[in-house]
């Protein structure tokens, strides 16, 4: 058992560690008046410069959310959000259009520097393109050249309603409409900036695409719209990383992710999230409500989900597939993690419509300090959707005996050709295990690391390789001191 | 509200006086406080969470169930097609305690019970001090408050006493025939002290009646190293309604095996509450179904690990033909501090049809870290391999099928601690294949 109290106090200690991202930039900014109304709707889409109709869906949006009611069914617990008293847009101040790296506000790249995504080593060095969100308007995005010889278009939310309507007209909402959740209708309404991709058919995008998503304004939830679609035939790797600084105020964060997958197209979807998870007492950090869906619209067609959550007070997210093409595939690899108060409660949905279709899920839960960590997730069958496979694998660590874990599958199926499995486990770190390094001179907490890492390992390999790195990181500053 | 709630909250301004423990205040005030929240809740439906697959105020809608009457002339047993259910437990050496539409008739039951074991009206339990704290079960508001319904409402049954080390010589048999058409509330009292031992069957039957709607609610408080056994047989007419609930109170070291096969009744949900109080105890909650046609079969199992180093372990085996429903909502929960716990979940089903259905959430909730906890559940149909296989050596492909059905079955049937009973059990899903056969041929 001393191991165990060890790793326990040393679990304990990473709330003494500041947050690494912790810091702020000062830079002047140009934000919305506070408060939610028609006119805050009306202000953003002005400083868009969108067309009317843009305008319109963002009021209809509105006014659905006006009558709607947050949902309570989570296993998470937060003081009530006032939304009036938070701000809906602020852009960083640029005085004029850029044309390379140079004009870029040099604090800007300071933090970005500080953040380990070096745009201009990037460029040179790594070869992804990286469409970089400071708080709310992309402000820089390299590599188009590139990409656009390849006929794919990677443009920020706002460009691609401008120079691209008649596609962002046609799959805007069409796979989360506006009606769907309380927190993608509020996003419908309000949402600043994003990423827009459309791979067209038979390409395979040259690049893992990449957006670093980043919080900086006080008071600022942000609402990120992101819109991917692989037309036939295509392929496209798109990561998706979060880092924000240390506030006292809890933000609200209520990203939208639609993604379209036409016939044999694919599209792997990688997210490590780490936004401020709030002190060691549970003071502050970033309320993530994220709705993700995707759907496998084509035959043949795969989306695959990975992520990495380690960051985030209140987690709520449930990256989910329609699998509506025949043969066509969904996957969802997790690893989430919470310390200290973080709640989270997240998971997936597979919906099984076309023949044929497969699904996997793999969720890595791990739960130290006092934290809460929930996997809930649905898998359901149609009645026409012959020969469905689905697997689904959760299991959950617990460090530490104040924290919780939590398994809350729905499995239903209207056909007898589906074959359905699903398990679950919830244990500790092995004594034996544990015992076992240590026997052979593997310090304690490197023995931990090891066995946290191998409890991941399934997830971590879904990874694109330019992520792994960091996600592992990241696994090392969730649970600092005992591992790695 | 719909008529059958409201119909219910009549029937209780009604017959108050008349229903058993009139006299006593705490059960007055029990019975008013549990039909208030009744009458808050009103019938479970499916928004909420915990009766998410099962309306069971729709399927009630606006029927007006008075109370069944109580006959008191001879009850004729069903007919050839159930003779298996008739027959289960019938060879086995056994006291038999026949109910009729609910209410207990004393002249057709015959029991001499051993020393130390007393066996008693519902009224009369309710007056003796061991029954009252299972009457106020805390688990009642939990899934949608219909324990209240029938806490308000609960008009007969049994008690059950074994005092301290004391056996249960042969099993206790309770058979409920339903003969006429109305509302049934049945409360059945159990109480083990101390290293007290008894084995319990349950069948229930139509006799006569067709559309009755069941509430029936076992609660059971086992002593410390107590041990009950209990099989339950649900065969019930193809348009009741059947509602069951099994609370279990464990103190330490005792140990509970439940065992439940669902066959008949259009819509059926047996719940069941298994909390541990005391450290080392064991508890089996298993459970198999067998349903054709449209019917609908709900298994509810909350086992609450209160305390540490406890056991559970769950088994819920369905099979569904035609357009029925099988749901399977399980939930383990682990409470801070209950240490070395294990806790282990298993449904499967098989689907035979193209219009069956089955919803499965088996879940966990775990507030303990040393703790060995799973859970598993699979949905499918039989293997066309084994089929196949069978089919290759001779075997014709409705044999086949019964044959592999059987296995499936029989996983959880080999729960059950008593042998003549498991026998009975397959003797149970023979005739279901037998009856199904005819049904279809």
């Amino acid at each position: 058992m001393a191991a165990v109290r060890e790793t326990v106090e040393t679990v304990d200690q990473v709330a003494s560690d500041k947050y690494k991202y912790g810091f702020s930039t000062d830079i002047e900014s140009e934000r919305a008046p506070i408060g939610l109304s028609e006119d805050t709707i009306r202000f953003i889409s002005a400083k868009k410069e969108e067309p009317d109709w843009m305008l319109e869906w963002r009021l209809e949006a509105y006014r659905r959310w006006l009558t709607m009611e947050e949902p309570t069914w989570a296993k998470v617990s937060y003081p009530p959000i006032d939304f009036q008293n938070a701000y809906y847009y602020s852009a960083p101040k640029q005085s004029a259009k850029l044309n390379s790296l140079d004009e870029v506000d040099p604090k800007l790249l300071e933090t970005y520097k500080k953040l380990g995504i070096p745009l201009v080593e990037q460029q040179l060095l790594a070869g992804v393109a990286v469409d970089a969100v400071f708080d709310s308007v992309s402000v820089v995005t390299t590599f188009k050249t590139k990409l656009a010889e390849a006929g794919v278009i990677f443009c920020p939310f706002s460009e691609a309603v401008r120079e691209h309507p008649e596609l962002v007209k046609k799959y805007l909402g069409s796979v989360v409409p506006t009606s769907d959740n309380y927190y993608a209708t509020l996003n419908s309404a309000v949402f600043s900036d994003g990423s827009f991709v459309y791979i067209p058919p038979g390409v395979r995008c040259p690049m893992e695409l990449s957006t670093y998503f980043r919080i900086n304004e006080k008071q600022t939830g942000q609402f990120e719209r992101t819109l991917i679609i692989a037309d036939k035939g295509s392929y496209v790797s798109y990561l998706e990383g979060c880092t924000a600084p240390q506030r006292d105020e809890n933000q609200l964060h209520a990203a939208v992710v639609e993604l379209v997958a036409m016939d044999d197209a694919e599209i792997k979807y990688s997210t490590v999230q780490n936004w401020f998870p709030g002190d060691e007492n549970g003071k502050g950090g970033i309320y993530n409500f994220v709705t993700k869906r995707g759907d496998c619209r084509g035959a043949r067609s795969k989306i695959s989900w990975t992520q990495v959550e380690t960051g985030s007070a209140v987690t709520w997210k449930y990256p989910s597939c329609i699998l509506r093409g025949d043969d066509s595939r969904g996957e969802f690899y997790s690893i989430a993690i919470s310390n200290n108060y973080q709640q989270v409660d997240s998971g997936t949905k597979m919906i099984h419509l076309g023949r044929n279709t497969s699904s996997r899920i793999i969720s890595k839960g791990i739960a130290a300090g006092r934290s809460s960590n929930t996997y809930r997730g649905l898998v359901s069958v149609h009645k026409k959707a012959e020969n469905v496979r689905n697997f689904t694998q959760c299991d959950s660590l617990l460090i530490g005996p104040r924290c919780s874990a939590h398994t809350v599958p729905y499995i239903e199926s209207k056909n007898p050709t589906a074959i359905l499995e699903h398990e679950a486990t919830t244990s500790k770190i092995s004594e034996e295990q544990l015992f076992y390094c240590r026997q052979r001179g593997v310090p304690e907490e490197e023995a931990v690391a090891l066995i946290v890492n191998g409890f991941c390992r399934d997830v971590l390999q879904q990874l694109p390789m330019e992520f792994a790195v960091e996600a592992q990181k990241l696994v090392g500053i969730s649970l600092e001191g005992s591992v790695g | 509200m719909t008529d059958a709630a409201r119909n219910f909250i009549e029937t209780y301004e009604r017959e108050r006086a008349a229903l058993p423990g009139a006299g006593l205040a705490w059960l007055g005030a029990r019975r008013a406080e549990a039909l208030k929240a009744f009458a808050e809740a009103g019938l479970p439906h499916r928004r909420l969470e915990d009766w998410r697959y099962t309306d069971l105020s729709r399927a009630l809608g606006g029927a007006t169930l008075s109370p069944a009457p109580l006959p008191d002339g001879a009850v004729v047993l069903p007919d050839a097609a159930k003779r298996a259910s008739v027959a289960a437990f019938h060879d086995i050496d056994r006291h038999v305690i026949v109910f009729v539409n609910g209410r207990l008739r004393s002249d057709l039951s015959g029991t001499k019970l051993p020393a130390g074991v007393t066996l008693m009206s519902l009224g009369n339990a309710l007056n003796s001090t061991w029954a009252r704290p299972l009457v106020e079960t805390k688990v009642e508001a939990q899934a949608g408050n219909v324990i209240a319904l029938n806490t308000a409402l609960m008009r007969d049954g049994i008690g059950l006493h074994i005092a301290r080390g004391a056996k249960l010589d042969t099993p206790l048999h309770l058979l409920f025939l339903a003969n006429d058409d109305g509302a049934s509330h049945v409360r059945n009292l159990v109480r083990l002290e101390e290293g007290a031992e008894a084995t319990i069957f349950e069948t229930h039957l139509d006799a006569g009646a067709r559309n009755y709607f069941v509430d029936h609610v076992t609660d059971v408080s086992l002593g410390k190293g107590a041990a009950l056994t209990h099989v339950k047989i649900q065969d019930e007419a193809a348009d009741a309604i059947h509602l069951a609930s099994l609370t279990a109170e464990l103190a330490a070291s005792s140990k509970l095996s439940s065992f439940s096969l669902t066959l008949g009744a259009k819509l059926s949900r047996s719940q069941s509450f298994v909390t541990f109080r005391g450290e080392g105890a064991e508890a089996h909650v298993n459970g198999a179904t067998a349903l054709s046609g449209t019917q609908h079969g709900d298994h509810f199992c909350i086992v609450d690990h209160a305390v540490p180093n406890c056991s559970s372990r769950t088994l819920f085996k369905t099979v569904l033909d035609n357009a029925s429903t099988g749901v399977f909502q399980g939930k383990v929960i682990v409470r801070p501090d209950a240490q070395k716990t294990d806790g282990r979940q298993m449904t499967n089903a098989l689907l035979l049809s193209r219009d069956a259905a089955m919803n499965a959430k088996p879940e966990l909730e775990i507030y303990a870290d040393d703790v060995q906890c799973a859970h598993g559940s699979t949905i499918g149909e039989l293997n066309r391999e084994a089929i196949f296989y069978l089919r290759s050596r001779g075997i014709d492909e409705p044999t086949a099928r019964q044959l592999l059905i059987s296995a499936f079955l029989d996983d959880a049937f080999e729960t059950v601690p008593h042998e003549a009973a498991r026998d009975d059990l397959r003797k149970l899903a023979a005739s279901w294949f037998e009856r199904h056969r005819e049904k279809t041929a």
